[in-house]
């Protein structure tokens, strides 16, 4: 893990990884415009982890297929690394799934080495970099199993190696762990924190678990129902590295109830 | 080793059909005019494939099979993949290829003498469109289990059209082709067989319907050997392809 933005100095220290400025989102509904997103704005700087949290349908999963250039905004802009995006762009966004999106038909290391096969890479250069991302994620030794040889853990290891294959700065996960049961989840939650402290790249999260939320963030963007609006930013302030034990702790009690009131009473 | 017993079973089973068909004939159990004893009836085969007349209508059959095949595989494929893709033409033929799969098509065969004679042609275009129905909807089968999941992917990662008709369709879609194109040859097999055994001057269909009305049992025996074999080579090749993909198809 290579990258190397931000260090040229104290001008492009401001510089966010992620940047929206007043997006909103109006999709065409049987019964005219509906209103998906509206007045989004966040900064994210280099290496830091938000995470998203928001009632089912508030629109998360489009902002962050609108920050993966997978989906047009209405209005507003987007800027990765300083640039807006209007397109896929692998150099600069990496993007985790949900469940069972892995191609069944390629093995793990094939998996993984997707995104540079479509970039032409030499073969020896993509196996080396698959092979040194299995190894990352933990799953040396796995890199030939297919798919349906994987537990679901071991397949959500295989999207983050997956994701992070081209080295993008930004990491964008879009609820990876809500098919796995409590337990796998909680150590998957701990494993990509390690990850994430290894590569220091910039994550966007979006969950469902409040509990994974505060776990895992710096920050968390508290979204209303539809349509999705910022209702509160959270500051986490537990330290680093974050242990199991902090979920029993009154701070992370009282952060996770301010997330709780803020969804069970949002409009 | 439940595999290997499974494998002497079934042989077994195999040499007691051949073995019964060798015997009960023989020992007069059946009536040999009806069922002649196997070993006649492979001498009969060995006969038949000495004659110049079976080696004509064996090549006009293969002729007609692999004519009718190469038209209606990929026209039904094209068309299966054009139904599932746009919606607005899927939804109007639809309906319609699904009523007309259900009508036994050799209901039509007189109209494809009244229209392209008894020759080759006619027997091409009846194969042809006895076939296409299940091309069509096997296709399109195949579109709609590409999933948007795998699509999805694909794009985040900045592949082209072209990749991702090649990484993520024709990978999504093998299985379910590969199925296809053995159903689709039953299909197109039966419809030249049909076709040869109502009218037509040769072929290896209309020899043995001949055989069938002079009561030379022997002889229809061996065709029916001959094209059952010919038909089971076919369906193997394709099934040790289909198995091939089968390590990820779960």
């Amino acid at each position: 893990m290579q990258h190397v933005a931000n260090v040229s100095g104290a001008r492009t220290e401001a510089k966010a990884a992620v940047e929206v400025r007043g997006l909103s989102h109006v999709y065409a509904g049987r019964d005219g415009a509906v209103p998906a997103l509206e007045a989004i704005d966040m900064k994210v700087p280099a290496g830091r982890f938000v995470v998203i949290v928001g009632p089912s349908g508030c629109g998360k999963t489009s902002l962050l297929m609108m920050l993966a250039g997978l989906r047009a905004q209405s209005s507003g802009a987007i800027l990765i690394d300083g640039r807006p995006i209007d397109k896929p762009d692998p150099a600069r966004v990496g993007v985790v799934f949900q469940e069972a999106s892995l191609y069944p038909w390629l093995t793990a290391v094939e998996n993984v080495e997707f995104p540079l096969v479509l970039k032409h890479a030499p073969r020896a250069e993509r196996r080396a970099r698959a092979d040194a991302m299995l190894n990352l994620v933990g799953l040396d030794g796995f890199g030939a199993r297919y798919p349906h040889e994987l537990s679901g853990g071991m397949k959500q290891r295989v999207s983050i190696a997956r994701g992070l294959v081209q080295d993008p700065p930004v990491l964008l996960m879009d609820e990876p762990f809500a098919a796995l049961d409590e337990q796998t989840r909680m150590t998957m939650g701990h494993e990509l924190l390690r990850i994430w402290e290894q590569t220091s790249k910039t994550v966007v999260f979006i969950t469902h678990s409040l509990t994974e939320a505060v776990y895992l963030a710096d920050e968390v963007l508290v979204m209303s129902a539809r349509p999705g609006r910022i209702l509160d930013r959270i500051q986490v302030d537990l330290p680093r590295p974050r242990t199991y034990q902090m979920m029993a702790t009154e701070e992370f009690g009282a952060l996770r109830e301010r997330i709780w009131q803020q969804i069970r009473t949002a409009p | 080793m439940r595999g290997a017993s499974l494998i002497i079973f079934r042989l077994a089973l195999l040499a007691a059909v051949l073995l019964l068909w060798e015997a009960l004939p023989r020992l007069g159990f059946v009536n040999a005019m009806l069922l002649p004893p196997l070993s006649d009836v492979l001498a009969a085969l060995v006969h038949i494939l000495g004659r110049g007349d079976v080696h004509t209508s064996l090549g006009v059959t293969a002729a007609e099979v692999v004519v009718a095949f190469v038209i209606a595989v990929p026209l039904g494929a094209a068309l299966g993949i054009l139904a599932a893709e746009n919606a607005y033409f899927g939804d109007i033929f639809k309906p319609m290829l699904f009523y007309v799969f259900s009508i036994p098509k050799s209901i039509f065969l007189p109209m494809f003498i009244l229209v392209f004679g008894i020759g080759f042609p006619q027997k091409v275009a009846y194969a042809a469109f006895s076939t296409i129905f299940i091309v069509i909807m096997s296709a399109s089968a195949a579109v709609e289990s590409v999933k948007a999941e795998h699509l999805l992917v694909a794009r985040s990662y900045g592949a082209t059209q072209a990749q991702i008709l090649r990484r993520v369709y024709i990978p999504s879609m093998l299985p379910i082709l590969l199925e296809a194109l053995r159903i689709s040859m039953i299909f197109n097999f039966t419809g030249v067989m049909i076709a040869e055994m109502y009218a037509s001057r040769v072929g290896i269909g209309r020899l043995i319907a001949d055989w069938g009305e002079n009561f030379e049992m022997t002889k229809l025996l061996a065709g029916v050997i001959l094209l059952a074999a010919a038909a089971m080579l076919f369906n193997e090749a394709v099934r040790s392809l289909e198995a091939r993909c089968s390590t990820w198809r779960t």
